[in-house]
């Protein structure tokens, strides 16, 4: 019988309930603090997925390509799209209750919303950002964190942890100043604000021959955090003017990064540029996920060393020290990499020359779109695989004669994509080896990403509209569903009243599955 | 009469039509909105020129209800100001063929008239609004929340300054005589007592209801979902939980005064038109 309160008087989320990671609920962007999309539940598995029929389809008014991965709580689904999020009957389908900013200056996309205590979280395009109470919709505050004339909007989902909510901003390519702002989950007052490009005269300035004021490194993706020592893992976007490397010579940073920040303060504890000095707009927007590996001492001794480890759209995989930001190792996503040999010592990428934008064009592997990019990946401690969405693509990359103008949609250059294909990879976290792979047809259009569960079974969309699950183990085939459109979000899972469900937001409605029970 | 009709909202988005016929470069923006004398100027063209059918205070009278009309099929600048200016070919409204100056005066009056009531200058004094808003007089908040304080069973009220007319928020608490689509228009908002199979009894709004579910926040503003198998007896209510007494509950002061402090309800600080398109990032 279904739940009948959405709303025990004792409910509230709290951070412990986060910490724990995807059972019934699933109650951050990432399902966990560590990043890794998986969840607890067991009851669709290998053997009977098969069996996994339509539960539900909510079509979302107005809405064109979601970004939202859902947030679902004691039976309620949360779901953003631009300047709007939406409380839908997670069972059911059925909205509850929706919350539209009419007068938000800009629209874009949104990557979904938070929660905590009785609120949830989202941003608004032009940066507000809304607290509204999870059971009826009313709205708690609305504050504005960000100057959309500065170049600078939002699109990411907040990341609660404690007492703070963590806010990301995008825009960086078309010039802004990237940062990350920790807001009072209270009130949305500003606790600190690290800027990821650093003002004149601090440390890393020097990497800058110009344009630092709108130098990009937008944080357009919800970050992760290492409970254990009070820190956040983000990364950063592209330098701007994306293609044009001459007005701004140096390595820029911190674009293309990963940071480490601490939560109370803001500071950076360290740093680790994948791609310095891009110019191909290669951000480094998939997310630091942590981990623990085996690993071998000076000595030769076994031990688990704590890593965090990341897919980069330049085409390399990267394992790092957690606590340091040492480059441990590197090895190559995608077979076909044409823009540099390979990494040296410190991780750093070894150039091939002729490989940089110019005014004809150089043809260059991986696309502008990346080797991978913000589609959420998955690691399963019980395959102890990490399963990751990556594209062997190519193209034009040219640089425009026009000077920079900021926020005037100019990128210094332009850069096409032929086609590409997309193979989802299984990999050995710590070493990047592949384990198995999923190729799929397909035109490269897709965004979603991967979940997996305990009970060995990996949902993802393919490049051609298709959620599919898969054997975790061996990467097989075992069940597929078409939802008539490109998928551009990830799949999450959940479970309400005992049955469980795996639902994406993708297109312009969200769809549920859940095992087929007569007289559903 | 709720919205245009097809033909003159096709022939209002048209821009050019004024631009064309009249040699105006600049017509995208009033340059007179928000003047106060400009407004007032506008308000005195308004009762000669538009009044007779529009009514008096834009309610609408053989002429379509103005602050309906303009909240679902919203104008920019140019546009209410070639309506004004030429009327709408094939209907009964004329052309005013007024001068620039007053057409914008025009233009001014009817955005006051009809935009977001934070926007205005409202009569009345909201901090006295204030205290008959959280009253057991008025009891607006057994029902409806601002900013978390209040039940949160009814709408939400945070920004009902920012988003709606004046006019509407006041026909909200004074209701039009005789007017049937206040009853007509529940959808999310109907009151219901649900009786469950275990007797329990919840009383509270049907956010949403179908045949074979129903989410329903109660007047402590809990989310109740529940499925049909579990009910034993639906009652909705036909018609509004608002109640329909403030005319002789409050004052015409106290109303004006309560209108004062729902105006300045906003979440932003004036209107920001959404004018740009964002990143796909």
């Amino acid at each position: 019988m279904a739940a009948l309160f959405a709303g025990a008087a004792m409910a509230q989320v709290r951070y412990e309930d986060i910490l724990k990671g995807p059972g019934a609920d699933w109650l951050t962007y990432a399902g966990t603090y560590q990043g890794s999309r998986y969840s607890s539940l067991r009851q669709i598995t290998p053997e009977n997925v098969r069996s996994l029929v339509p539960a539900w389809t909510y079509h979302v008014p107005d809405a064109n390509g979601l970004r939202t991965s859902p947030i679902v709580y004691r039976g309620v689904m949360y779901i953003t799209n631009s300047n709007a999020l939406f409380a839908i009957d997670a069972a059911t389908g059925r909205l509850i209750w929706r919350y539209q900013d009419t007068r938000a200056r800009k629209r874009g996309v949104n990557r979904g919303a938070a929660i905590l205590g009785d609120s949830v979280y989202f941003t608004t395009t032009d940066n507000y950002l809304v607290a509204l109470n999870r059971e009826n919709g009313s709205v708690l505050f609305s504050h504005k964190f960000a100057d959309v004339n500065t170049g600078t909007t939002s699109t990411s989902a907040p990341l609660v942890v404690k007492d703070k909510v963590l806010v990301g901003s995008a825009g960086g390519d078309s010039g802004m100043r990237g940062f990350i702002v920790a807001l009072s989950a209270k009130d949305g007052s500003e606790i600190w604000r690290k800027y990821t490009v650093p003002a004149k005269g601090e440390p890393g300035s020097e990497t800058w021959s110009d344009l630092r004021e709108w130098g990009g490194a937008g944080t357009w993706l919800s970050g992760t955090f290492d409970p254990e020592t009070n820190t956040l893992f983000w990364t950063t976007g592209n330098p701007w003017p994306d293609f044009a490397g001459q007005p701004r010579q140096g390595t820029d940073l911190y674009t293309c990064s990963l940071i480490a920040l601490d939560l109370e303060t803001g500071k950076m504890k360290w740093y680790f540029q994948f791609t310095p000095h891009d110019v191909h707009d290669w951000d480094a927007q998939s997310w630091p996920m942590l981990l623990e590996a085996p690993w071998k001492d000076a000595n030769g001794r076994s031990y688990m060393r704590k890593i965090v480890v990341h897919a980069n759209r330049n085409g390399f995989y990267y394992v790092l020290d957690r606590e340091t930001g040492k480059f441990l190792r590197g090895t190559q996503l995608i077979d076909n990499l044409t823009w540099a040999k390979g990494l040296d010592d410190n991780g750093k990428p070894v150039l091939i020359p002729g490989h940089d934008p110019t005014p004809e064009g150089n043809w260059v592997c991986p696309s502008i779109k990346g080797a991978t990019n913000w589609m959420g990946q998955s690691y399963n401690p019980g395959t102890g695989l990490l399963y990751v969405l990556t594209m062997q693509a190519c193209g034009l990359f040219t640089t425009s004669s026009q000077k920079p103008v900021p926020m005037k949609n100019f990128a210094g250059g332009g850069a096409t994509q032929a086609g590409g294909q997309v193979i989802l990879r299984a990999l050995d976290p710590a070493t990047g080896k592949r384990a198995w792979e999923y190729p799929m047809p397909g035109s490269g259009n897709m965004w979603t990403g991967v979940v997996s569960t305990a009970s060995g079974v990996v949902f993802s969309g393919d490049d051609d509209g298709h959620l599919v699950a898969l054997d975790g183990k061996t990467g097989r085939h075992l069940w597929h569903y078409y939802t008539g459109d490109d998928l551009t979000a990830s799949p999450v899972t959940f479970e309400v009243d005992g049955r469980q469900y795996v639902s994406i937001a993708s297109g312009s409605n969200v769809f549920a599955f859940a095992l087929f029970q007569a007289g559903q | 009469m709720r919205s245009l009709p097809l033909f003159a909202v096709l022939f209002l988005l048209s821009p050019t039509c004024a631009v064309a016929q009249h040699g105006q470069t600049d017509l995208a923006r009033n340059p007179l909105l928000k003047n106060p004398e400009a407004v007032a100027a506008g308000a005195k063209l308004y009762g000669i020129s538009c009044a007779g059918c529009h009514g008096a205070d834009g309610s609408g009278g053989r002429g379509p209800n103005l602050i309906h009309a303009l909240e679902s099929s919203p104008l920019k600048d140019d546009e209410l100001f070639s309506t004004i200016r030429n009327g709408i070919p094939g209907s009964d409204m004329p052309a005013t063929k007024l001068p620039d100056d007053d057409t914008w005066r025009l233009a001014a009056f009817i955005r006051a008239l009809t935009g977001p009531a934070v926007e205005n200058e409202v009569p009345g004094d909201a901090v006295a609004g204030e205290k008959i808003y959280w009253s057991s007089k008025a009891g607006c908040s057994n029902c409806h929340a601002i900013l978390g304080r209040g039940s949160g069973m009814g709408p939400d009220l945070s920004d009902i300054g920012g988003t709606r007319p004046l006019a509407i928020i006041r026909e909200a608490i004074i209701p039009k005589k005789n007017d049937p689509s206040r009853n007509y228009e529940l959808a999310g908002n109907e009151g219901v007592t649900v009786t469950l199979k275990s007797g329990r009894v919840i009383r509270g709004i049907a956010r949403n209801r179908s045949n074979y579910s129903l989410q329903v926040v109660d007047q402590s503003g809990k989310l109740w979902l529940l499925r049909m198998e579990q009910v034993k007896e639906l009652k909705v209510l036909d018609h509004s939980l608002m109640p329909a007494d403030y005319e002789t509950r409050l004052s015409s002061a106290e109303i004006r005064d309560l209108l004062a402090y729902l105006a300045h309800q906003s979440l932003r600080p004036g209107s920001e038109a959404r004018d740009l398109e964002g990143p796909n990032q």
